[in-house]
């Protein structure tokens, strides 16, 4: 079971996101402040902060956290719309959600955020006739068949995937996978996921799996 | 003299009386100072001036009343040494020419009553050369009379030639006189101007905060006073400015607090709601829960807006413009926006160029704009169900099939999002237009000036 360690001082909005997120199957550790997060951290695989708290605020105690562990997503939670707030939030926070969020979101981001992370315990996924196995990186047909892809197109197969309904920019697949800025006119991520497409898609002419937002990018809808 | 120190009045004053007083006063010192000078070394023993020698001659004439001729010769002699070029003469009462120095003077030896007369005559008045007077021997001319006669050349005294000489030195000295009074006055003057300057400059020049910096003051007269006061003046402006930041950043704070405050029960609402929608409730029921869910939306996104535009108003909305790629920014905002356009049937339509064109702006504000037109699209203009995003030439374009931004809407706000985009779009130089009719409406967005562009 992912657990998720989350510091909110307000007692309302805290008791209604741990019951919450428990439906939704997650074990959650409450915290009032910041008193304790450090000792909660090694077992939790995400940390969800408000900004306001008493004593350290959410920024210090997302730093320190961040400085003990690096690799811990940080979701940060925040009824203060300063763009100053923001702005040093994402400085070291994954991402930034302002109440009221609609506790669909706050779930859909932690999902994606866990599953950016590798820390996604999802055995597997199937879309279409693809049955995927994210953690041994295995890729089987219903029919049973394996499909073995290039280091590069299972990168980009498995970018999309950790980014679920959501719609990249070409800027933003190249730059998630190759790690270097896109130049404009670049037609490598295009001719590489025609080759993908081509393993994956049952008719690569009308592709189902990775969808084409003309204009925009691309997108893996789960 | 301290308060001569202290008034600027009280040495201008000074100048003044000095300046008046300079005349006179020069004139008569310069004068005794001059003539003491001269006229030290000055013989007495010679006579120069022409009444001086006629009573000379006089007094001999009477001191020689009763001489004989030989006693006469004798004086002659000695008055001859003094006198060198001087002529003497005596002419007995019979009209014979007795004496003469020198001895072989051009004389005539016998006097007649029409030539004494005629030589009289000959030897008037103030130019006659040479200058001659003649005394009687003796009462009533008894013994005949003795002339003594002097070239005019012979007449100026060493003194009255020294003076010729150095007669220009009077006016050199009284024009000294005037020239230092005109340094002493003009000195007086540019420092009280180089002063004056050095405090303009220093109320011109300020630093980063647009507050001048306090002077020294160098003295205690009016200039100082002023000096004093504009320190005052500075420290006071300096410290409202510092207040004023202060209150600023309480207002910043207080903003914040407030959108935190307002956020909070929102937010446990929106969570109470949710829950309200998972249990089993009528369709009315649902209806409702749908309305608050959709209302906290709305409230959410005023609480935004407000916050922003106080924000923006006050300049306190954080700025970094930076050369932006414009076509990436529009992709990557409107792939968020995608998914609730595809949920609704919009028609899409995207031309955006395989090329970066690039602004000079704020990345955070232009996502801000963009998110704003969109959301007013999703909000008012869904009716439509289509919308379009172009970049062509250097613009870019977003349009609507709504009903126009003139009609009501049914989800109608107070426009602030709007009036976000507009300060916004201003502060980036970003033209803007809009036209909309009962049709849809069709925005174009350009940049004011063309220089950023292309530029990779």
């Amino acid at each position: 079971m992912r657990t998720i360690l989350y510091i909110e001082d307000d007692q309302e909005i805290g008791r209604f996101v741990k019951d919450d997120l428990e439906a939704r199957g997650f074990s959650v550790r409450w915290l009032l402040s910041g008193e304790g997060a450090d000792e909660a951290l090694p077992e939790a695989d995400l940390v969800v902060l408000d900004v306001m708290l008493p004593g350290l605020d959410g920024f210090t105690i997302g730093q320190r956290l961040k400085r003990k562990q690096g690799d811990i997503p940080i979701l940060l939670l925040s009824a203060r719309t300063a763009v100053d707030d923001k702005l040093a939030g994402l400085q070291f926070a994954d991402d930034y959600l302002t109440k009221p969020f609609h506790p669909d979101e706050l779930a859909a981001r932690i999902d994606v955020l866990l599953r950016r992370a590798g820390r996604d315990l999802m055995e597997e996924i199937t879309l279409d006739h693809l049955r995927i196995n994210l953690k041994e990186n295995r890729i089987l047909t219903t029919a049973g068949e394996e499909i073995l892809l290039t280091a590069k197109q299972h990168q980009i197969f498995t970018y999309l995937l950790r980014h679920p309904n959501q719609i990249l920019t070409k800027e933003q697949l190249y730059e998630g996978v190759w790690q270097e800025p896109y130049l404009e006119g670049d037609k490598t991520l295009h001719v590489h996921i025609r080759y993908l497409r081509e393993k994956i898609e049952q008719d690569p002419s009308q592709p189902r799996i990775i969808e084409t937002i003309r204009g925009i990018g691309y997108r893996v809808k789960q | 003299m301290k308060r001569l120190r202290r008034s600027l009045l009280a040495q201008y004053v000074l100048i003044i009386l000095f300046a008046t007083m300079i005349l006179p006063i020069s004139v008569t010192g310069l004068s005794i100072v001059f003539y003491n000078t001269l006229y030290e070394g000055n013989s007495d023993d010679r006579l120069y001036n022409g009444t001086d020698l006629e009573q000379m001659w006089h007094r001999t004439a009477k001191s020689l009343e009763q001489a004989t001729e030989e006693e006469i010769r004798e004086k002659f002699h000695q008055l001859k040494l003094v006198y060198t070029n001087a002529n003497l003469y005596w002419v007995d009462v019979k009209g014979m020419t007795r004496v003469t120095f020198p001895e072989n003077l051009p004389v005539r030896k016998q006097w007649k009553a029409t030539d004494a007369i005629q030589f009289m005559k000959d030897h008037r008045g103030m130019t006659a050369d040479p200058f001659t007077t003649v005394a009687f021997l003796g009462t009533e001319g008894k013994h005949g009379f003795i002339v003594f006669q002097l070239p005019r050349s012979d007449m100026e005294s060493p003194s009255d030639k020294l003076r010729e000489q150095y007669n220009f030195l009077f006016p050199i000295a009284l024009l000294a006189v005037f020239i230092v009074f005109i340094l002493i006055s003009t000195l007086f003057f540019y420092r009280i101007r180089k002063r004056l300057l050095h405090l303009q400059e220093a109320m011109a020049i300020s630093d980063q905060s647009g507050v001048p910096s306090p002077v020294a003051v160098s003295r205690e007269d009016e200039i100082g006073r002023l000096e004093l006061s504009f320190n005052r003046m500075v420290q006071e402006v300096e410290e409202g400015r510092l207040r004023q930041l202060e209150e600023e950043e309480l207002r910043k704070e207080l903003i914040a607090n407030l959108s935190h405050d307002l956020r909070t029960p929102l937010t446990t609402i929106r969570g109470h709601t949710y829950r309200l929608h998972q249990e089993h409730l009528s369709e009315k029921g649902m209806e409702s829960v749908k309305l608050l869910d959709e209302k906290i939306r709305y409230m959410d996104g005023l609480i935004d807006n407000l916050v922003s535009y106080t924000l923006l108003t006050t300049g306190k909305y954080p700025f970094y413009p930076e050369k932006i790629d414009i076509v990436r920014l529009v992709r990557t905002s409107f792939a968020t926006w995608y998914p609730i356009f595809e949920n609704l049937e919009f028609t899409m339509e995207l031309d955006i160029p395989d090329r970066q064109i690039f602004w000079q702006a704020d990345p955070q504000w232009f996502s801000r704009i963009l998110d704003n037109l969109l959301q007013n699209i999703h909000r008012h203009a869904a009716d439509g169900r289509y919308i379009a995003i172009r970049i062509q030439e250097e613009t870019l374009m977003l349009e609507d099939h709504g009903p126009g931004m003139k009609s009501k809407s049914s989800s109608q706000g107070v426009g602030i999002g709007l009036s976000i985009v507009s300060l916004m779009m201003k502060e980036m130089k970003l033209e803007w237009n809009i036209q909309t009719d009962t049709n849809g409406t069709k925005m174009t967005i350009r940049q004011k000036q063309r220089s950023y562009q292309n530029e990779y």
